[in-house]
């Protein structure tokens, strides 16, 4: 077992890995009570969003007005989404709704790699200007880039749990993702709340897809399957709690990064997601079955 | 019976026409155009220390140069049978090499504008796999008896010489490649243009033991291979007394940071850290290290030639000028002012429209492999079949490709690794630029030693 | 409620042993004698390239197959069967090149291996329904691949992993003795395909059959009903593992050789949508899943046409078949040529005689 000091590096990168996982983590969940769909092309929509942004950013378009474009075109791309095949899977299981969004990340990462090629070795990376400022602690120096995932990790985490419980949009919207049609039978306008949800959700991809890119790597395979390890972190907390999410997802980071200096596992460190879900999973419904029904929003 | 299916209402049924009809449009479209790519150059959105263009600047005497030069009769397009030749390359999100054979492509464009082969044109059948073995072998199947191929040039694939390599034996093809799996070098049926990644990687490794550094961590991606490849660099390091710490990293990397960091500490402040990875994982993990201030913790890093771009070049900031240390397999073409590599520019600007990386390794090594094949073929006399074209292949020897340090030669040898000769460049604010001229590998690597018994060592090429 | 995919199921049809009817008896005969052109006309026909494809599409269907009385019968979507086929053919290529048992024997070792295999991690998780299950099954896979991406596939080297990294030469994976050539694998491939077929057929027209149907209309009910929902979802599961064990068997004898980059997760994901596509209930869908998951890209690659069209038709498809067309292609495309059948007829009966009035109604 190697000493102490040989941890403490990877105790820093671990919280930034936790970081971008809870930035997805916690986007899923948020659209998931807010919605009542597991938004699985949340990775694939945030990538496409930065991919436009290199672009426009090598067009020499002004940094700020890349951003918004990616943040629109992720927004856009999800209030379409929402709004044609929303209705048509309403009353559908969770599992359907999640199994359609399966369909457009397809679309979207075939688009990608047809629009954004890899020939010719090229190597595509997204910087932000905050990535040359941070401070240090101890021997590794940390970034003001990786400071604001985790904050913004927290901030939604924070905002969008006062947000849901007590406002009224909030509400509706969670009434929305139980049950559609009592809802619009109470007098909610279910078509706007339905819009809104969908805008906040692409608000959220395009942000998450922007700062993904710049810590993890601007490659549209990398992007659009982290949501897998971030699936984990919701997974431990049931699709239910955001908080609980942001916390396995930090876990997870830094876990996962704990592991490697151990050289006999730090190959199988890749797993700890997985692990970790599978074990937590299977630790809550020992005691009873587990089943995910509208009810359970 | 059957349970009735509802009848779907005019909406839905409106929706799902629309769907369908999306999905036939967009089948149309691809089946209408080319696989052709919008030019994509990488420059990161926040270099401003560069004012280089992306791709390199042509030096003034690429005007000079004629692409007629590329054939034996300029201006008379050949218009005989064709010559069919055949390419498997990788076409996978994340890995594409396509820009060599279709730089092949290019040259064999120029070739059959200007004269052919004796009056013959080539015809160059391109075939894209996804690291797909059963893919792999069909798609070698298919060249040979549907498209009848006699030669296969410009294959370059991470698993195709494995999957493939007794086919082509028991056939007899002796394939020009750019090779990447062991038995691209290891087979008596394939001689590559460039060095693969363990002989390149043991060409960053031999630079950073010239340094005098007294630790070496050679971290490399895990594609299949990684043992065969770490051996290289295993002899030279136990040749020089110097520990050396073996790491793989599963690819795609999603957290870069960690994986600097357990470079860093392994190698330690006097070590060395030397990658063998694509340019965006390289970059990603170099670009890591700069964020977390690590750059300077150890005494230098090394990469093998893949890194060799000037892409990288410019993502890296001037922190990694004389920091990064990159194999360079052949020539460079920013500050080779030599005919052949002008013609080699002046080949791709005009024909090389589906070469989306421009100036650059993969475009070299295709321009290679093409050129190696037309001096062959030149030399046939009769008909154009695959025992006359690969006896043709295997007879070439100490050929100046005007690309790499040696002479190149293919040969009758149970191996080939002919190009074994190589040099190091550096960046220097966004370019690429030499750090040491062409050195031999080291023979202490085994399958070079034995190479060499087999071969010689072939002469250093002249420069033209 | 279950992980009901609310799409309708044509398994609720009786399943009482009757004197098989005429139509019955004639389908039966139009299938044989299709089998019958594939197994003997198509190495005559095809090119070697497509040969090997269809290959490709006899073992695929197996999986689909798998997949199919797991997602259409059962109603459990895994989002991680492709895993599962690593696992087959890692058995495979192991027993292969460490023994020299006959095949069929070896194909049997890996799909019971792999049968024990995803029962042991199937059980724990079968306590879990619907969108949970999906997603353990896709984090099972992605630990699965991580374990095998360090681990490797066997190459001929000792130990118990069989793994030889520094290989020079790697040694195909063996064919059996009467299969070696090409269209004599296929032709194996197929007869295997047709065996693990009728294992299914077996178990939905008997017992198991009548029970997967009543669990996954309503767990609950069948429970009530005295069903023993536990057991028989583990029978699927079971089934299904054994059967993607086989055909990885098959695989690692087509491909000679096998790598761990050649079962990526996204894999998965593409395999379900290609399944849900084909169609979840009937037999034929598991084909026409395994023909769009194989033979299409390869009908694709040699037009010259990029995978990623594919990729992007697949996410329509999925799209189009959760919202309007639940049985997937298998069950549409006859009604729609029927359909455009129709069209055609009164087109065509207009346009010859204005005498004849069209027919009024459709049936």
């Amino acid at each position: 077992m190697p000493p102490w000091s040989d941890f403490e590096p990877f105790i820093v990168s671990g919280l930034a890995l936790g970081g971008v996982y809870a930035l997805s983590g916690v986007g899923l969940v948020v659209l998931y009570r807010a919605t009542g769909v597991l938004y699985l092309a949340f990775g694939a929509v945030g990538a496409m969003g930065a991919l436009i942004a290199w672009s426009l950013g090598r067009e020499n378009v002004p940094g700020w007005l890349t951003w918004l474009v990616c943040i629109a075109a992720a927004a856009v791309i999800t209030l379409g989404y929402g709004l044609i095949f929303g209705p048509a899977l309403a009353k559908r299981d969770p599992l359907v709704k999640a199994v359609a969004t399966i369909g457009l990340t397809l679309i979207l990462y075939g688009l990608m790699d047809l629009l954004w090629t890899s020939s010719g070795g090229q190597a595509r990376s997204e910087s932000l200007p905050t990535d040359n400022g941070g401070f240090s602690i101890g021997q590794i120096q940390v970034d003001w880039t990786q400071v604001i995932a985790l904050a913004a990790g927290v901030v939604i985490t924070v905002g969008t749990g006062v947000f849901l419980r007590y406002t009224k949009l909030g509400t509706a919207m969670r009434a929305m993702a139980n049950d559609r049609e009592i809802t619009a039978t109470l007098g909610v306008p279910v078509r706007k709340v339905e819009a809104a949800a969908w805008l906040g959700c692409g608000v959220l991809a395009g942000v998450a897809g922007l700062l993904l890119a710049d810590l993890a790597a601007l490659d549209a395979t990398t992007l659009t399957f982290l949501v897998i390890s971030s699936l984990a972190a919701v997974l431990i907390a049931r699709l239910r709690s955001i908080t609980l999410t942001f916390a396995a997802a930090i876990l997870i980071g830094l876990l996962h990064d704990l592991l490697t200096p151990i050289t006999a596992l730090s190959n199988y460190q890749n797993m700890t997601p997985f692990v970790l879900a599978a074990a937590g999973l299977l630790v809550m419904s020992r005691r009873r079955v587990m089943t995910q029904s509208r009810e359970e929003a | 019976m059957r349970a009735q299916m509802p009848r779907a209402p005019r909406a839905v049924q409106a929706r799902r026409t629309i769907v369908l009809a999306a999905a036939i449009a967009i089948a149309a479209a691809g089946c209408s155009s080319s696989s052709s790519s919008s030019s994509t150059t990488g420059t990161s959105t926040s270099t401003a220390t560069s004012t280089a263009t992306s791709t390199a600047s042509a030096p003034a005497s690429t005007s000079a140069v004629s692409t007629s030069q590329c054939g034996t009769k300029p201006g008379a397009a050949a218009t005989g049978t064709p010559i069919a030749l055949g390419a498997i390359v990788t076409n996978q999100p994340g890995t594409s090499f396509t820009d060599i054979p279709n730089m092949a492509n290019a040259y064999f464009a120029c070739v059959n504008a200007n004269g052919g082969i004796n009056g013959h044109p080539i015809k160059l059948y391109i075939e894209t796999e996804q690291t797909n073995p059963a893919q792999i072998a069909a798609d070698a199947k298919q060249l040979v008896q549907t498209d009848h191929v006699v030669g296969i040039v410009g294959n370059t694939s991470i698993i195709e010489c494995s999957v493939d390599s007794s086919y082509w034996q028991k056939l007899g093809y002796d394939i020009i490649d750019s090779g990447i799996a062991p038995e691209c070098y290891s087979t008596p049926n394939s001689a590559a243009v460039n060095m693969g990644p363990r002989y390149s990687s043991d060409g960053a490794v031999q630079y950073a033991l010239s340094q005098h550094v007294n630790k070496i961590v050679f971290d490399q991606s895990n594609v299949p291979g990684t043992g065969y490849i770490a051996a290289g660099p295993a002899a030279l390091a136990k040749a020089a007394n110097v520990p050396i710490v073996q790491l793989t990293e599963n690819v795609p990397i999603s957290d870069a940071d960690s994986v600097a960091i357990k470079e860093v500490d392994d190698a330690g402040p006097n070590g060395a850290v030397v990658l063998n990875f694509t340019p965006p994982e390289a970059l990603v993990i170099l670009q890591a290290a700069q964020k977390l201030g690590l750059e300077d913790r150890v005494k230098l890093w090394g990469c093998s030639t893949p890194c060799n771009t000037d892409f990288l070049a410019q993502s890296l900031g001037p922190k990694w000028n004389n920091k990064l240390f990159v194999n360079a397999e052949l020539l460079p073409p920013d500050v080779t002012n030599t005919t052949t590599m002008n013609l080699y520019k002046a080949i791709l600007k005009q024909y090389g429209s589906a070469v989306s990386g421009g100036i650059g390794s993969f475009s070299q090594m295709g321009f290679t492999e093409a050129e190696i094949a037309v001096h062959a073929l030149d030399s046939v006399t009769g008909a154009y079949t695959v025992q006359s074209v690969n006896a043709a292949f295997q007879a070439v020897s100490n050929f100046n490709t005007g690309m790499l340090c040696q002479l190149w030669s293919y040969g009758s040898y149970s191996l080939h690794i002919p190009n074994n000769d190589d040099s190091t460049v550096t960046p220097d604010n966004g370019k690429m630029v030499t750090a040491q001229g062409c050195t031999q590998i080291s023979s202490v690597d085994p399958q070079i030693a034995q190479y060499r018994s087999l071969a010689g060592t072939a002469a250093a090429a002249p420069a033209s | 409620m279950g992980a009901d995919l609310g799409l309708r199921s044509t398994a609720g049809r009786q399943t009482s042993r009757r004197r098989p009817g005429r139509p019955q008896l004639i389908r039966a005969a139009v299938i044989t004698v299709l089998l019958l052109f594939v197994l003997f006309g198509f190495p005559q026909l095809l090119s070697l390239y497509y040969i090997d494809t269809m290959t490709q599409v006899a073992v695929y269907s197996m999986v689909t197959l798998a997949l199919g009385v797991l997602v259409g019968r059962v109603g459990l979507v895994s989002l991680g069967q492709v895993a599962v086929l690593a696992i087959g053919a890692w058995v495979a290529a192991r027993l292969l090149f460490a023994t020299a048992q006959p095949y069929p024997v070896i194909l049997l070792e890996a799909g019971l291996i792999t049968m024990v295999a995803g029962m042991v991690t199937g059980l724990p998780a079968l306590r879990l329904r619907g969108l949970y299950l999906a997603l353990i099954t896709l984090m099972l896979a992605g630990a699965i691949t991580v374990v095998l991406a360090t681990v490797n596939f066997p190459n001929g080297g000792h130990g118990f992993l069989g793994y030889n990294g520094s290989l020079v030469h790697i040694p195909p994976i063996r064919r059996p003795s009467v299969a070696g050539s090409d269209p004599a694998y296929f032709r194996y491939a197929v007869i295997v395909a047709i065996l693990m077929f009728l294992l299914v057929l077996a178990h939905t027209k008997t017992k198991p059959g009548r029970a997967w149907a009543a669990i996954r209309q309503s767990e609950p009910a069948a429970l009530a009903a005295g069903i023993n929902t536990t057991l028989y979802k583990l029978w699927a599961l079971a089934l299904a593992s054994f059967i993607t064990g086989v055909a990885g068997g098959v695989l690692a004898g087509a491909v000679h050789y096998l790598y761990s980059i050649g079962f990526p997760t996204q894999d998965s994901i593409t395999l379900l949508a290609v399944t849900l596509m084909g169609g979840v209930y009937s037999m034929w869908g598991a084909v026409v899943a395994a023909l769009l998951y194989q033979f299409l890209p390869a009908l694709l690659n040699n037009w010259g046409v990029s995978a990623d069209w594919l990729t992007i038709l697949f996410g329509l498809g999925v799209l189009q078949v959760l919202t309007t067309a639940p049985a997937g292609l298998a069950d549409q495309v006859p009604k729609d040529l029927a359909r455009l059948a129709r069209l055609l007829s009164r087109l065509l009966s207009r346009l010859l005689g204005r005498r004849t009035p069209a027919p009024g109604k459709t049936t």
